[in-house]
């Protein structure tokens, strides 16, 4: 009896605590390297320019990472997000630039729709019980649908800066004379410190733990998992609807029918950033440092001579090492096959 | 006009209402499942069926000029590239798996071969072999992934469909390719979907489709690579623990699942000769639907090519139909996503019940 | 003994196809421990399923605290102070004890989790119990004695008025045991009720007050537990005598050949160093508390789980099994603990079932010879007697005796030698389990060997040729059936090094 107390809590409990914070030192390092190493190969990519264009690209995809973050702990997905903050952009700029309605409204009709199409991914996860991945496919397919009917097929250009209502680019990125600074880094600094709270301090966020840990568990603890599901998607639709915002206001236009791939560099992201795909285990953090991997990689292939296209390729081989990572890890993690089998 | 269908049509209702009462209802409902004929057809495919012939007199009354040989053929030529891909993806769902990157890879396969025939003057026929094979490496990527690896199937096959639209832009450098068309030189191959004798068109692809078809349900059915992958798709720990290299076979499903994409290029590419690098995505959804609608459900285990077969004429029809009343593309992502929603939820609601 | 606080009259309760609970009747006292008693499937746990709102009834009252209650969720039942402590462990891994024991009613700091609280609130009720436990470790940490602790902490910590234990016991070690007595008996002096799922009867006496007994899905009567017997309590139990008497000795010759041969056989935390003969003929029994680690040394035997070494000789020659796939090609078979999860393809029929293991043999070309399959499937279902209406029939459809059966045939198809029987009567009803026994004895007398890995002990005493017990992945002991009893037993079961 005692001796179990001496054994076995004290030496698994110090190994797991190295393991979370060593994931986040390790994607760090990661993070540091390649950019060391873009830095090295080309001399064009050290440049403040260089740096203010990651942050630009990262923005959204960081929104939506930390937005996704939520539904894989429930050990769900969300392949929504990308078509949708297109779509959410499209009906928002479509209110803005077609009728008049001003920015901030167009802005409000964004995080709006995304978080309508969040709760009806959780219902269908939640309450009709379909599987994540189809469910929200299907979601993704009707955004990107919905978007092209209603932008009717157009091309969306926001409010430039300069003109009216043209400030709300300046939210990511503030021009102080020659200086361009990148306001967003700032929010989304901010945006991660509330998320982290949410997920670590509040009850909505030890559900959806709780669930990813053992759903059946949970349910019989009296906890209604149907709106923890809920809150989870809605979660990722709003945040998939602010990422819709970051992305208009960092490119010139929006065009219906883009957005594809997008919800892979969030996913990929976030499990890099420790996410474990059986889900249970993720950090807010974690997905912050691993949308960076992601977001340096693409930003920095151009500068050592691959075209833009390679892109897609990266994402994927990245995503799929990722989640090998995030397996190998699993196995290690638990003590024997059985439990595994267990939990399954 | 509208008037007089409109009022058959309450008829009609009225008329179901009257036999259809709930009193009588369970009875013939069961009375028509247990008979033979019926059973042996399989009582979801007729109510498929039906919905099938609903759907077309819908578009016959809704949409102008719907009736005709001409808008049959056209239907045709989305459900032959459609079919193929329903094909192999059912294979897949049957093992419990799912495919997102068929319309993708089908889309490489078509770009890659194009430009092969385009750009480095290889032999037709080759180039239809490549399409397939390339196909066919994707699949085994895949299963490779999924089988040896244990990567959720969603998480790989939108990492290969990612990497398949990345690869087909960086081997074009990003262009659209234009296959051949029929008068010109390397043309023939479009005489895979239809060919002309003498006024009339034969739609040849239909036949080609339908011997895949019921060569694919005997394989399903009858061999023994069928069998394994239905119980391993109904248990897969139980068919491990009997013995069997479910890893093998679990591979041998997704290879499958991506020979028919390949295939499916070349009867694309046949029927619409342009391809851009890219897209392709929107087919999958449409793919799994037939799918699924057909009665092969997602949980795995059960798999009906005959349904899947039906279910994208009915996509087709509907994409065709969606067209005809002025709707454009965007409404049929739209509705197919609905599709598939309510066509998940039934086999949910019906494994919940089993169970 | 207090007033009565919790009556149940004429519970009923039917799921698809099975009679779970039929006019059940049982009543409580306040401070009092009261003891349910039955076969595997005799309807104990679905009883206390219903009374937690798990389950919905289909007739009968529940009269608790003087008021008739209906709770339509578990959350109802535990705020209105009725609580249990399952028997399949419901933690969540991946967060903290303390987290676990306040899920569902954390305490708030505004809309933050107050969890500097709950660890303090957390750490004063273990000390209240008498158990150490660190509440900010994580739960997965924990071994299962110590989540069983966490479970029982987290029901005294709802205010209880009524708490259900299901087999606590099962996993513990005696040490343990004897704590979570002292706890009782804790509890009840502070005037809770207690219902107390067991199998074993040394405990009633320890522990209990009075003792209900039910038999499929019946209630059959109940005893004050100081004046029973035993046999009174076995007799209510199964109804008509049909267990036989233990064993006495085994009819295996000593000089049998050895068909299977395990040598030091290690695999992660749970096999340690195992090491037995099976000779020709023999059911050697595999006895142990749970988590011992017997499902694990025959899933490390038949290449289901990673070993780190050991050898394994069949019929004297060295095999190399990595795989199930290289254990049936030696003739080795392994029926699961958990069929439905493990062993059976639940929405294909019984000849697809059956023939799984040997699909090579029925081949016709390259098409499934149909005839072939149907026809060696009728075959064994008239020999097990398996009863189904037809080869046809979805296994899902098939009582659970008859899905064991229907495992056992894809094991003789593929003419396995080595058996090996993981709980073979879980969950099975009474009379299919004398069924299973007599299949057992039967293919043992065809010069087949098995291996029988079993949690109750009157069933490693009554088939055994041999007896091998495990404790903590070590085997700690083997007894000729002629010296085995279960104190014996069980004092092996408990021997740590």
């Amino acid at each position: 009896m005692s001796r179990q107390i001496q054994n076995i809590p004290a030496s698994s409990n110090k190994s797991i605590v190295q393991r979370l914070g060593g994931q986040n030192v390790v994607v760090f390092l990661i993070v540091v390297a390649l950019f060391g190493f873009f830095c090295i190969v080309s001399p064009n990519f050290r440049r403040y320019s260089t740096i203010l264009s990651i942050l630009d690209y990262s923005y959204y995809i960081t929104l939506i990472a930390i937005g996704v973050t939520f539904p894989l702990i429930t050990g769900g997905v969300d392949l929504s997000i990308g078509t949708g903050l297109i779509c959410y952009s499209l009906i928002g700029g479509y209110l803005v630039v077609y009728q008049g309605w001003p920015v901030w409204i167009g802005m409000i009709v964004c995080v709006l729709c995304g978080a309508i199409i969040g709760f009806i991914n959780g219902f269908l996860v939640g309450t009709m019980n379909l599987p994540p991945f189809l469910a929200t496919l299907c979601t993704m397919m009707m955004t990107r649908g919905l978007g092209s009917i209603c932008s009717t097929g157009l091309g969306i250009p926001w409010p430039t800066a300069g003109t009216e209502g043209g400030w709300f680019r300046t939210i990511f990125k503030l021009n102080i004379g020659d200086m361009k600074l990148p306001l967003g880094f700032l929010w989304i600094l901010l945006l991660t410190a509330l998320m982290s709270f949410v997920l670590n301090h509040t009850k909505v966020g030890r559900y959806i733990i709780a669930i990813g840990s053992n759903k059946e568990a949970t349910r019989l603890s009296g906890i209604n998992t149907k709106y923890i599901y809920i809150a989870a998607y809605v979660i990722s639709g709003t945040f998939a609807g602010l990422a819709s915002i970051a992305y208009s206001a960092i490119f010139a236009s929006v065009y219906p029918g883009t957005g594809a791939g997008f919800e892979l560099e969030g996913i990929g992201g976030a499990i890099i950033g420790g996410v474990s795909m059986t889900g249970g285990v993720g950090s807010i953090t974690g997905t912050l440092l691993g949308v960076f991997v992601i977001c340096i990689l693409k930003t920095g292939l151009p500068f050592i001579g691959l075209q833009a296209n390679w892109q897609q390729i990266i994402t994927g081989i990245v995503l799929i090492t990722a989640v090998l990572i995030d397996l190998s890890r699993n196995v290690k993690g638990t003590k024997s096959i059985t439990t595994a089998f267990k939990k399954r | 006009m509208y008037n007089s269908q409109i009022c058959t049509i309450v008829r009609c209702a009225n008329f179901y209402r009257i036999i259809f009462s709930n009193r009588h209802r369970r009875e013939i409902v069961y009375r028509i499942r247990q008979s033979p004929l019926v059973k042996k057809i399989g009582f979801n495919r007729i109510v498929l069926f039906l919905v099938l012939l609903a759907m077309y007199c819908f578009f016959a009354v809704f949409a102008k000029n719907f009736v005709s040989y001409n808008r049959l053929l056209s239907a045709m030529n989305y459900a032959y590239f459609l079919g193929f891909l329903s094909l192999g993806v059912t294979f897949v769902i049957a093992t419990g798996g799912i495919d997102f990157s068929i319309g993708p890879v089908m889309f490489c396969a078509a770009i890659m071969s194009g430009y092969l025939l385009t750009h480095y003057h290889w032999p037709l026929w080759l180039c239809l072999i490549s399409s397939v094979v390339i196909g066919m490496l994707y699949g085994t990527l895949n299963g490779y992934l999924v089988a040896y690896k244990s990567v959720p199937s969603f998480i790989t096959s939108m990492a290969i469909m990612q990497i398949s639209k990345g690869v087909a832009s960086v081997f074009t450098k990003a262009q659209s390719v234009s296959w051949p068309q029929l008068v010109q030189e390397n043309g023939w191959y479009r005489n895979l979907i239809k060919t002309r004798v003498g006024n009339t068109y034969i739609p040849v692809g239909m036949i080609i489709l339908l011997t895949t078809a019921i060569i694919c349900a005997i394989v399903l059915n009858k061999t023994k690579m069928g069998r394994y992958l239905l119980s391993l798709g109904s248990n897969k720990e139980a068919v491990w623990l009997s013995g069997v290299n479910v890893k093998k076979w679990e591979m041998i499903a997704y290879i499958i699942c991506g020979t028919l994409a390949g295939i499916a290029a070349i009867f694309f590419v046949a029927a619409y000769t342009t391809v851009q690098p890219g897209y392709g995505d929107q087919y999958n959804n449409e793919a799994i639907a037939g799918c699924v609608m057909g009665g092969t459900s997602m949980g795995g285990g059960l798999a009906s090519i005959g349904g899947t077969f039906i279910g994208v004429m009915i996509i087709s029809i509907l994409q065709e139909g969606i067209l005809a009343i002025g709707l454009n593309k965007n409404y049929q992502l739209v509705i197919t996503g609905i599709i598939v929603i309510v066509a998940v939820y039934l086999d949910v609601i019906s494994r919940q019940k089993r169970n | 003994m207090g007033e009565i606080i919790l009556t149940m009259k004429g519970i009923d309760k039917t799921f698809p196809g099975v009679h779970a609970l039929d006019n059940v009747d049982f009543e409580l006292c306040r401070g009092e421990v009261h003891a349910l008693m039955g076969e595997n499937g005799a309807g104990k746990s679905t009883l206390m399923k219903v009374l937690t709102g798990i389950y919905k009834k289909d007739k009968g009252t529940i009269i608790y605290d003087g008021k008739t209650v209906e709770f339509t969720n578990p959350r109802e039942a535990q705020q209105a102070g009725i609580v249990i402590v399952h028997q399949e462990l419901n933690m969540l891994g991946h967060l903290t004890v303390a987290q676990n024991i306040f899920i569902g009613r954390e305490f708030m700091k505004g809309i933050r989790i107050d969890d500097e609280r709950m660890n303090v609130e957390a750490a004063r009720l273990f000390k209240r119990l008498n158990i150490n436990i660190d509440p900010t470790e994580k739960m997965s940490n924990l071994t299962v004695g110590k989540q069983q602790m966490c479970e029982i902490a987290k029901a005294i910590s709802h205010e209880a008025k009524i708490i259900v234990f299901d087999e606590p016991t099962a996993a513990l070690t005696e040490s343990e045991v004897n704590e979570l007595f002292e706890i009782i008996r804790d509890l009840k002096k502070k005037d809770i009720g207690i219902i107390y799922i067991t199998h074993r009867m040394d405990e009633i006496k320890l522990i209990t007050d009075r003792v209900s007994v039910m038999r499929d899905g019946a209630y059959v009567g109940t005893l004050i537990s100081k004046d029973s017997t035993k046999n009174d309590i076995v007799n209510m139990m199964v109804g008509r005598v049909i267990y036989e008497e233990p064993k006495t000795e085994s009819k295996v010759a000593e000089d049998a050949p050895v068909v299977l041969k395990v040598e030091g056989l290690n695999a992660g935390k749970l096999v340690r160093d195992v090491s037995f003969e099976l000779h020709k003929g023999e059911i050697l029994g595999f006895s142990g508390l749970m988590g011992a680690g017997r499902t694990e040394t025959a899933k490390a035997i038949i290449g289901a789980d990673p070993k780190e070494s050991g050898d394994i000789y069949v019929n004297g020659k060295k095999v190399e099994i990595n795989t199930p796939e290289d254990a049936v090609k030696c003739g080795i078979g392994y029926l699961s603990e958990d069929r439905k999860r493990y062993g059976l393809m639940l929405q294909r029929n019984v000849a697809e079932n059956s023939t799984i293991t040997f699909l090579e043999n029925f081949m016709k070309g390259i098409f499934i010879d149909n005839k072939k399959e149907n026809n060696e499937t009728e075959k064994y279902i008239e020999s097990l007697a398996i009863k189904t209406p037809g080869i046809d029939q979805l296994i899902i459809n098939l009582s659970g005796g008859n899905q064991q059966k229907v495992i056992l045939t894809k094991w003789l198809v593929r003419n396995c030698d080595i058996l090996i029987f993981d709980e073979p009567t879980r969950g099975i009803d009474v009379g299919a389990k004398s069924d299973i026994y007599k299949l057992m004895n039967e293919l043992v007398k065809e010069g087949k060997s098995i291996i029988m890995i079993s949690s109750e002990l009157p069933e490693i005493l009554r088939m055994s040729d041999r007896i091998i017990v495990m404790c903590e992945g070590r085997k700690s002991g083997e007894l000729r059936i002629e010296e085995a009893s279960q104190e014996k037993i069980m004092h092996l079961a408990t021997l740590r090094n």
